[in-house]
């Protein structure tokens, strides 16, 4: 059993549908990948199992999925998406920028998709917690660093005054910050961009979460920054057998943290495989665009790269058949027929045409 | 924080200076010179250059804006046309009234406004937010004599509730420490003529709050929707805080910026403008004194006037930097 298994995730936005079954688990002390470029659909899952998301009218009033169609090869968690479920078209009123979220997301035997506000607020920040992208905006500009960090240890386990401020200059001690003390003391706009990305894991790491999410944490930060977060996040799951979940749309990234690695495109799983395995033997066609799209420094200097053309389209597709058809260099008639399943159980891959390719 | 405040202090004095400049020239430019309101109709050259030669009013232009200058500095604006009395003196008695009704104006529309843009923030698009801007909408639409002549009519001679006029019920036995009647009840110990002002402020204070109501709910409304959406908002949510934590330390101290500008802002008009309310209201406030200046071309009165205003103007601006710099660390400290 898993720490974390999300079956069949599906979130739509009104009419406009960003997750469209996504499955996928995390075992514990394992460091998971979740990769794609803008608009996959990596976010907003992560987003979805925090609970996050503004709330839509059809979350509390959810359709129990149908039970997903038998694949003939079921890679066990990696379940494929449920037979084409019509997602309701209709925005609703009162839904306005609310997401509507099914499935299931389940966190030590508990579907946190069907927990109540109050029961998810005291999961949140204490058995999983997150990292965000942007270090300056998600630290509130008017209030100390120290008190960002106390109220966390003050809500789930109890710390007050004193207590509570020492153990908040140990935690940015851990997280690597010279001169705790004063620092509780300062504000966001006194830190550094690498310094409040420190924070912030300070502030997750907090109550020592069993699961950490961390939405692609060293995207706004300089080169040098980033691999030190790297490296700082991969040491604290290291030291306290911590889950991962890294979402990024950097394969180096990937290829230094990761365990296993779940490629998204248009919000479905098109590969999943450990991470060497994805390196080695990039089946998808996705996958291996995303690949060949890195400079190499193993190739000649004026080697051209190889983007993959088109971008991701706004409307997610695939009932009609691959979504990414319309990009691919190999597409023929079964990829516009129906439906791709996700197919392997290790190393899972929604081609049809993988046979070909490999 | 204390360079910052003798920095703002400094630009004060010179807003201060350039409003006298502007005052002097706009009264020498007015037409029909205090000369013509002294003198009777049919008074001869002689005595009208006589007068103004008394009133110092051959001198250079610079020499008489010496003169103005010198004398408003040590709070000398010259004897009323009308009363004879000292304007500084005028004044004085009728500030306490106006400062007491503009505060209790703006306890209202703070107390009501803040909290009812919120709920229209967070229930946006529903009925409450669709009540409140339009209830919002209404209270800038209503002239205030209006208002205050039809809250007077229903709730103090209809129903009776409430006293109709002044300060407080006639022939009340108080002491006079600062002037703002509720205050002094409560800090000289006679509760009952502190309740009694309480009781003669509501009306009046009701009529003056619609307008600051009504512009501070929306200022609320709209901030509040900025901030809500803003990244922190979300890591705080993330953190599995309590709603109430979230809403006051995330959000409220963040929204609180552009409200509390604007609440300085309404201030200082509130103290301008409550002649009227003061008026229906029989308030004894600086509204009349104004009123019969103007009417009167009473104009060391009304100069006196329009320089005690600009000076609340200016500290309430002052206090609003200050309080800027309380609620926002990036203003405060300079590294």
């Amino acid at each position: 059993m898993s720490l974390l298994e999300v079956e069949d995730l599906r979130v739509a936005f009104g009419a406009s549908v960003a997750v469209d079954g996504v499955s996928f688990s995390v075992d514990e002390g394992k460091v998971v990948g979740l990769v794609g470029e803008s608009g996959c659909g990596k976010s907003v899952t992560s987003l979805a199992v925090m609970g996050l998301l503004p709330k839509g009218r059809g979350r509390r009033a959810r359709q129990p999925v149908q039970a997903a169609v038998s694949e003939p090869v079921d890679g066990g968690l990696k379940t494929a998406a449920a037979a084409p479920q019509a997602i309701p078209a209709s925005g609703g009123r009162g839904g306005r920028g609310g997401a509507d979220v099914q499935g299931r997301a389940v966190f030590d035997g508990v579907d946190l998709l069907s927990l109540a506000p109050a029961a998810m607020r005291r999961r949140r920040g204490k058995d999983l917690a997150m990292v965000f992208q942007d270090p300056l905006s998600s630290l509130n500009p008017v209030v100390p660093i120290g008190r960002q960090i106390t109220e966390v240890l003050e809500r789930h386990r109890g710390l007050k005054g004193d207590k509570a401020s020492k153990e908040a200059a140990l935690l940015l001690d851990r997280v690597g910050i010279p001169d705790p003390y004063r620092r509780l003391r300062e504000y966001p706009h006194q830190l550094s961009g690498g310094m409040r990305q420190r924070v912030l894991i300070a502030i997750a790491v907090a109550c020592a979460p069993r699961l950490l999410i961390a939405d692609e944490p060293t995207t706004a930060l300089d080169v040098t920054i980033q691999a030190q977060i790297l490296e700082l996040l991969r040491d604290l799951v290291e030291t306290e057998g911590t889950a991962l979940l890294m979402i990024t749309h950097d394969l180096g990234v990937v290829a230094g943290m990761c365990d296993e690695v779940n490629v998204l495109y248009s919000g479905r799983v098109v590969e999943s495989a450990p991470v060497r395995e994805l390196f080695r033997k990039p089946t998808h066609p996705y996958t291996i665009g995303l690949l060949g799209s890195i400079p190499r420094l193993d190739l000649p200097i004026h080697e051209p790269l190889t983007p993959i053309r088109g971008s991701i389209a706004d409307v997610i597709r695939w009932r009609d058949g691959c979504a990414f058809a319309p990009r691919c260099d190999r597409v023929a008639s079964p990829c516009v027929d129906g439906e791709p399943a996700l197919v392997g159980a290790v190393h899972a891959h929604r081609c049809v045409m993988a046979e070909e390719v490999a | 924080m204390l360079r910052y405040t003798v920095k703002r202090l400094l630009q004060l004095s010179v807003a201060l200076l350039g409003l006298s400049l502007l005052l002097f020239a706009w009264f020498k430019a007015l037409p029909g010179g205090p000369e013509n309101r002294l003198l009777p109709e049919n008074a001869t050259d002689q005595q009208r250059e006589a007068l103004r030669a008394a009133l110092g009013l051959d001198e250079p232009v610079w020499t008489q804006y010496g003169e103005f200058l010198s004398r408003i500095v040590r709070l000398d604006f010259g004897s009323s046309l009308s009363s004879g009395r000292p304007i500084a003196t005028e004044l004085a008695d009728r500030l306490p009234a106006t400062v007491e009704l503009s505060l209790a104006a703006m306890l209202i529309a703070v107390g009501l406004g803040i909290p009812l843009g919120y709920l229209a923030a967070k229930r946006r698009g529903t009925w409450v937010d669709f009540g409140t801007v339009s209830g919002s909408l209404l209270g800038t639409c209503i002239p205030i004599f209006f208002l205050a002549a039809m809250l007077k009519v229903v709730f103090a001679q209809e129903l009776g509730w409430l006293p109709t006029t002044f300060r407080l019920t006639a022939g009340a036995d108080f002491t006079e420490v600062t002037g703002l009647r509720v205050f002094d009840g409560l800090i000289t110990g006679e509760f009952d003529i502190a309740w009694d002002a309480v009781k003669h402020l509501i009306l009046p204070a009701i009529a003056l709050s619609s307008i600051p109501l009504a512009v501070i709910v929306r200022i609320t409304r709209a901030s509040v929707l900025d901030v809500v959406g803003e990244d922190y908002v979300r890591t705080a949510d993330a953190k599995g805080l309590k709603p109430a934590t979230i809403r006051g330390r995330h959000v409220m101290r963040n929204a609180m910026l552009p409200i509390a500008t604007i609440i300085g802002l309404l201030l200082g008009s509130l103290f301008a403008g409550a002649v009227l309310t003061e008026s229906v209201f029989a308030f004894g406030g600086i509204g009349s004194f104004v009123y019969q200046a103007t009417t009167e071309r009473d104009y060391p009165a009304l100069m006196g006037f329009i320089l005690v205003i600009a000076v609340f103007y200016v500290v309430i601006n002052l206090l609003v930097d200050l309080s800027y710099g309380l609620l926002d660390p990036r203003v405060r400290v300079r590294k």
